[in-house]
């Protein structure tokens, strides 16, 4: 059998190494030794975890969007660095979130709608995706007015610059295949980096920066407050959505599992690294002269001036546009995956508007009315990020609790069944999660009842 | 007709007066085009999940919204791995992903139509339409019903979400087997890996290995994946060697060598052959699965040699003329109707096309594909420089490599 095979392989004339300029993969098969040009060198060293960068990346990175920044920055403002301890907490919360969203995805091949409608029934999956639809809505239009406001940093009008924006990321989900998205998404979130820089340009004390890891916590309103927005803002329902879908869309098979898992982890560790460069620029800069109040990103932007100079500026500016940019890109898709999956319309990046015209139509939809509405001069932006917080905040304790659910179920898992370890990090998040909002609607309802 | 969803609603109500919910319903999937209730499905006191037979539940009042039984003590509990078997409707069918192969799309039961046919109560219809969710939400205040959105059960696969399914035994219709292979790789595109893995097990081999050749690479990688080794050997050795190279090349090193060391010995040798060719190159593209005829033949020899060569074969437009089957040096090219209209004492060497334009295994692919494409042919022979045959390059291989990488997939397959 063995020389039969070998017969037949010497009909071939080897290619020359030279000649080809490439490595060979060397296998040996049946006892011979056998070098193919043809198999893909997989890649090695960092590139071997560069790789693996994919939908975890780019989910969490998604997550510091316009809101996010906002968010950050108005904690290092308000608090100095008191709050970095935080940070390390909701880490490995949302690095355990992600994750088990990506094993969903990898195990069973559907999305997280899908399995909520399928496992839970009709009720709660249209539960669900209404209340997606409305809050991922609202932060899309808040995405473009981040991109309008962050490109008016550099004398660009939003008028020019938000449709341009919205016709760009729309042409590249609609002409582009799955993999190419995924690279140009990758690609802007190296934007971030322009957080750590603004960091360090600050000058922050880093002893004083160490003590901020240290938890202290506080029981006034505004610290709580404080304390529950930066939980909200990062775990988001619409990351959990775009991980696991486009787990689903990359191709990831159960048995080539491993990968995504450090992907999932890399990406939660990344987007938390960069929004505690947020908290640290804002802290070094507003904080230590007494400038408090930050509204929005832009604002941060702004405020950023006169203490750290134009360059200061500059940075948070270009940060700030590609978060936008970012988000605005992600959360149309993970609304259009969203709505599909709940109602079994073909979706994916990767098909067409004759294949899937619903999920292309829709994602259509959400860019034109995000774009149309953030132009309107009067949009209340910051009133309609507050209602769109209350409603993912809603929402999030019980996407969390259909996740550990389906998780845990083997009939759909097997093999990728969450552990006891995960188990105890995943009930600890949905009750650090559930506190949160809980104690966020608490203090609106004290608020109205109080007046404060 | 009633709705599933109605049904759910009801109450069996035994003859004792007792009552519990229903919760589900299991059906017989395999008992001709619209399966029959078997079983009506509730949880006991005791808490478990138990089963009675159709038979003794006939009695529907739809007035008092109850199903009337003999005694809901005779119910049976539901064994474990009757649970993995069985297709239960709530559990299984309603809200999950049907094939409607009338309309040729994946869809959701939105609901389930049961009707009385020959005194049993059978699945009749799916409800893909939004009306069956109004009603739903609605707990039926909503009555519309549209009925272009119902679609006849006997146009409708179902599976299950788990390739394993069909090893243990579960039963299909296989209706899905009446359509083309590109039709039911147009499916497979749109489901999930899990139903498509399911789908190609239960496929006759044959089938399964065309339909698989139609398929995205990504999901062709992902359902390989989820075949057992014996499976997978079966599909190599019946897919064209170019896919089967394809979808080594997708695999990890060690994964790569195990899948060639378990591959028919002619399988491995002839996916071992395209490796061998860098990306980009015509050898890494062409197929080396062709139909060869020695020169020193009759027509009538050529039609008899040819007929155990022909059956296999991705591409047999052309018939190429070599020196002898060992060397495989090319003489010519002869098209397969130039063999079936030719008088049967004509030699092949006398009606063969000699003045053959080949190209070089190591040429560019992308060129190469280009010249054939410009040329109009439906393949050109690729050969050594000895002029030894080693494949060809089809003119759906040179379209595809041209395509723009999002639209390979789709690029028609029409010469192989």
């Amino acid at each position: 059998m063995k020389e039969s095979l070998n017969e037949t392989l010497e009909k071939v004339p080897l290619p020359h190494v030279k000649q080809i300029g490439r490595k060979a993969m060397h296998l040996q098969i049946r006892g011979r030794d056998l070098w193919l040009y043809g198999m893909p060198r997989q890649p090695q060293g960092i590139f071997r975890w560069l790789w693996v960068l994919g939908p975890g990346l780019v989910a969490a990175s998604a997550g510091n969007d316009a809101g996010g920044i906002a968010t950050y920055s108005s904690a290092g403002a308000k608090f100095g660095y008191e709050l970095l301890w935080v940070m390390l907490l909701i880490t490995v919360s949302l690095a355990v979130v992600q994750e088990m969203c990506a094993r969903l995805g990898a195990a069973t091949g559907r999305g997280l709608l899908d399995l909520i409608r399928e496992r839970f029934g009709l009720n709660w999956g249209i539960f669900a995706i209404s209340i997606i639809l409305i809050a991922n809505g609202g932060l899309i239009i808040s995405e473009f007015v981040g991109i309008g406001a962050a490109l008016e940093l550099f004398g660009i009008s939003r008028y020019v610059s938000v449709p341009l924006a919205a016709a760009v990321v729309w042409y590249l989900v609609v002409f582009g295949s799955y993999a190419q998205v995924e690279k140009i998404f990758l690609l802007m979130t190296l934007v971030f980096l322009a957080y750590p820089v603004a960091a360090i340009m600050a000058k922050p004390v880093w002893g004083e920066v160490a003590m901020g890891f240290v938890p202290k916590i506080h029981t006034d309103t505004v610290y709580v407050t404080m304390l529950v927005g930066l939980i909200g803002t990062t775990i988001t329902p619409y990351m959990q959505l775009f991980q696991q879908s486009s787990t689903v869309e990359k191709g990831t098979a159960r048995k080539h599992y491993g990968d995504e898992r450090i992907d999932a982890y890399a990406g939660s560790i990344f987007s938390n690294l960069m929004s505690m460069s947020m908290i640290i620029a804002t802290a070094a800069t507003l904080h230590v002269i007494g400038k408090t109040e930050i509204e929005s990103a832009s604002d941060a932007a702004k405020a950023l001036e006169p203490v750290a100079g134009a360059t200061a500026r500059i940075i948070f500016g270009i940060g700030l546009f590609g978060a936008s940019m970012l988000a605005a890109a992600v959360l149309p898709l993970a609304t259009a995956y969203a709505v599909s999956e709940t109602f079994g319309f073909p979706k994916g990046v990767n098909l067409d508007f004759r294949r899937a015209s619903i999920f292309f139509r829709l994602f259509t939809g959400l860019i034109v009315l995000g774009a149309g509405v953030a132009l309107i001069p009067s949009v209340p932006v910051i009133k309609l990020l507050f209602f769109v917080q209350i409603l993912n905040g809603a929402l999030l304790p019980i996407v969390l609790l259909f996740i550990l659910l389906l998780v845990n179920d083997a009939r759909l898992m097997r093999d990728l069944k969450n552990t006891k370890l995960y188990n105890i990090l995943g009930w600890a998040t949905f009750a650090l999660v559930t506190t949160a909002v809980m104690g966020m609607f608490g203090l609106q309802i004290y608020g109205l009842l109080t007046g404060k | 007709m009633l709705m599933l969803s109605e049904i759910r609603r009801f109450r069996l109500v035994d003859d004792q007066n007792q009552t519990v919910r229903i919760a589900d319903l299991s059906v017989d999937l395999l008992n001709g085009e619209y399966p029959p209730i078997k079983q009506v499905l509730f949880w006991n006191d005791d808490r478990k999940f138990v089963g009675l037979d159709w038979k003794n539940s006939n009695l529907i009042d739809l007035r008092k919204k109850e199903i009337r039984t003999t005694n809901l003590k005779e119910a049976k509990e539901f064994p474990d791995d009757s649970l993995t078997r069985e297709v239960l409707l709530v559990r299984d069918v309603l809200d999950a992903l049907i094939l409607d192969l009338q309309n040729r799309r994946v869809t959701r039961a939105n609901d389930l139509w049961l009707e009385k046919r020959d005194e049993q109560i059978v699945l009749s219809h799916a409800d893909i339409s939004t009306a069956a969710i109004l009603r739903r939400l609605s707990f039926n205040l909503w009555r519309r019903i549209d009925r272009k959105n119902l679609f006849d059960w006997k146009f409708v696969e179902f599976l299950r979400g788990d390739p394993n399914a069909v090893r243990n035994g579960a039963g299909y219709h296989l209706r899905i087997t009446k359509l083309a292979p590109g039709e039911i790789a147009g499916f497979i595109d749109l489901i999930p890996y899990l139903h498509a893995a399911e789908l190609i097990v239960l496929l006759p081999d044959k089938l399964a290995a065309d339909v698989l050749e139609l398929t995205s690479s990504d999901k062709q990688l992902q359902i390989f994946e989820e075949l057992d080794d014996e499976q997978s050997r079966k599909m190599f050795a019946l897919l064209a060697p170019e896919t089967g190279a394809k979808i080594i090349k997708q695999l990890k090193e060690d994964e790569a060598q195990k899948a060639l060391e378990n591959l028919p010995k002619d399988c491995a040798a002839k996916i071992l052959e395209l490796l061998r060719f860098p990306e980009g190159t015509v050898g890494s593209v062409m197929t080396n699965d062709v139909v060869t005829l020695p020169l020193d033949l009759t027509v009538d020899e050529a039609r008899q040699f040819l007929t155990e060569p022909l059956k296999n074969p991705n591409f047999v437009y052309f018939i190429y003329v070599v020196e002898t089957g060992v060397s495989r040096v090319l003489r010519g090219v002869i098209s397969l109707r130039r063999i079936v209209t030719a008088e049967p004492t004509d030699k092949v060497a006398d009606i063969m096309d000699e003045f053959v334009s080949v190209l070089s295994p190591m040429g560019e692919a992308r060129a190469a594909s280009f010249r054939l494409i410009d040329s109009h042919l439906a393949a050109m022979p690729v050969v050594d420089e000895t002029n030894k045959l080693l494949g060809v390059l089809t003119i759906d291989a040179a379209v595809s490599n041209v395509a723009p990488r999002n639209w390979r997939d789709q690029a028609p397959r029409v010469f192989s």
